[in-house]
């Protein structure tokens, strides 16, 4: 089993940090520490996810041709017939497809980067002013625990690291989340912020090493052209790429333990905190 | 005159060391299983200089508490707390400190009025820890001793969301440093 390639992590991890963006709407809207997300932040956080989904467009009409070459290369039993005419053409079409997928990716991953920054730069400072200046260790933990205690199990978020889930059933779950949270409990802002904020610092780092990976790759791919081989990278990439865009709603790790009872009578001292 | 001082001397540093002894083994004695009666015993022991041993008193009673978990026993373990410090065996810190790191969701070790970036982000891999340890004993506080599972869960829940909000927060407090 081949290790991820280092542009399907920093896909995965562009997509994971625009998912939280449109939770990240829901809960600015109704929460009441509005200060971790204005205006600035919310509009950076939505053209981030205008870019994703650009990027997703793209590649999944890419991703489509290149499973149908795939299939047809492996229902021709092409697999170990290097000499034969027919395969090796089939062969150099793949590799053009995947290299159009690469270019694809390389036009879109600059424009990608500079939203995913400008969203880490805007959180990274409400984060420093709101949480790190402007609250004591003792305010962090009542705000967490007063709005801890009225997440119930539907309305927890996904947890930084989460993928595999097609982007538009993405969104359309966070815009379920919106419609829950507009009557609904509110989940944590600082932890939303943390999150996305922690993503989008991951996301970054990873698209600019994907830039140079993406330069590499097709310089490779172009040798092996040449050649009209489908290198095991070139499976792992795809694979990949498909499994983000493609791949069924992993199972949700909760952030913490099972859900609790809320509203039992509880014993309050006069030793409490 | 040398030989009657030596008796006497002797005569009362034995005497000390019998009540001593005595002492230690009035302290020392094991405890009632019930808890109540427990507590109660403690607490005599306390008011007769045994005060020493209180922090090992105090797990006793939890140990007790944990073979006979009860809801009651958050309330319990309160005003035991409370009738110590009112004995002047522990302070009021001191008590609010042991019932809140056995029996409260929130965590003693995440507390301070200085701001997050001066306070918690130079140590914040000590406060993580400490916040471990600190879930180890509400565990047996809220969980085992209280059968309190919301209580524990929603302890637990805080202290995995309080390690990523510090993780992030850190993170740009840094940057800001920078």
């Amino acid at each position: 089993m081949p290790s991820p390639h280092p542009i399907v992590a920093a896909l995965a991890s562009c997509l994971i940090a625009v998912s939280f963006s449109s939770h990240t709407l829901a809960a600015g809207q109704s929460g009441p520490v509005v200060k971790l997300f204005p205006t600035t932040v919310l509009e950076d956080i939505r053209e981030t996810s205008a870019v994703a989904e650009e990027l997703e467009n793209n590649l999944q009409e890419i991703i489509h041709r290149l499973d149908m070459q795939q299939q047809l290369y492996q229902e021709s039993l092409c697999e170990g017939a290097d000499a034969d005419q027919g395969c090796a053409r089939m062969a150099k079409q793949l590799g053009a497809t995947y290299l159009e997928m690469l270019n694809a990716m390389g036009e879109r991953l600059p424009e990608m980067e500079r939203a995913v920054n400008n969203t880490r730069n805007s959180l990274e400072k409400r984060l420093r002013q709101e949480l790190g200046q402007r609250t004591t260790p003792t305010t962090l933990q009542n705000q967490l625990l007063g709005q801890t205690a009225a997440v119930s199990a539907t309305t927890r978020p996904a947890l930084r690291g989460r993928s595999g889930v097609r982007l538009s059933d993405r969104f359309k779950q966070y815009y379920d989340l919106v419609a829950t949270h507009r009557n609904g409990p509110s989940k944590s802002l600082a932890v939303v912020a943390a999150d996305i904020y922690l993503d989008m610092e991951e996301a970054s780092q990873l698209i600019a090493a994907t830039q140079q990976e993406i330069s590499r790759a097709a310089l490779m791919e172009q040798l092996n052209q040449s050649f009209g081989l489908i290198t095991p990278e070139m499976a792992a990439v795809v694979g990949g790429v498909k499994e983000i865009l493609f791949g069924e709603a992993g199972g949700e790790t909760p952030i913490a333990a099972p859900p609790y009872a809320i509203g039992q009578d509880t014993f309050v001292s006069p030793l409490e905190m | 005159m040398t030989r009657y001082v030596c008796i006497l001397l002797a005569a009362t540093l034995g005497l000390g060391a019998c009540a001593t002894q005595q002492n230690t083994a009035h302290c020392s004695a094991p405890l009632n299983r019930d808890l109540d009666t427990a507590m109660m015993e403690v607490e005599q022991r306390l008011a007769s200089g045994c005060e020493y041993h209180f922090d090992r008193y105090f797990q006793q009673l939890l140990s007790t508490a944990e073979d006979n978990p009860d809801a009651e026993n958050k309330s319990r373990f309160s005003d035991h707390l409370l009738r110590a410090n009112e004995m002047g065996v522990i302070s009021q810190r001191q008590a609010k400190e042991l019932y809140n790191r056995y029996f409260n969701v929130k965590f003693v070790s995440l507390t301070g009025d200085y701001n997050t970036c001066a306070q918690t982000c130079p140590v914040r891999s000590e406060v993580m820890n400490n916040m471990q340890n600190e879930l180890r004993d509400k565990q047996v506080g809220l969980l085992k001793a209280s059968a309190d599972k919301t209580g524990y869960y929603r302890a637990d829940h805080l202290l995995k969301e309080a390690q990523l909000v510090l993780e992030a927060t850190c993170r740009a407090c840094n940057a800001g440093a920078q």
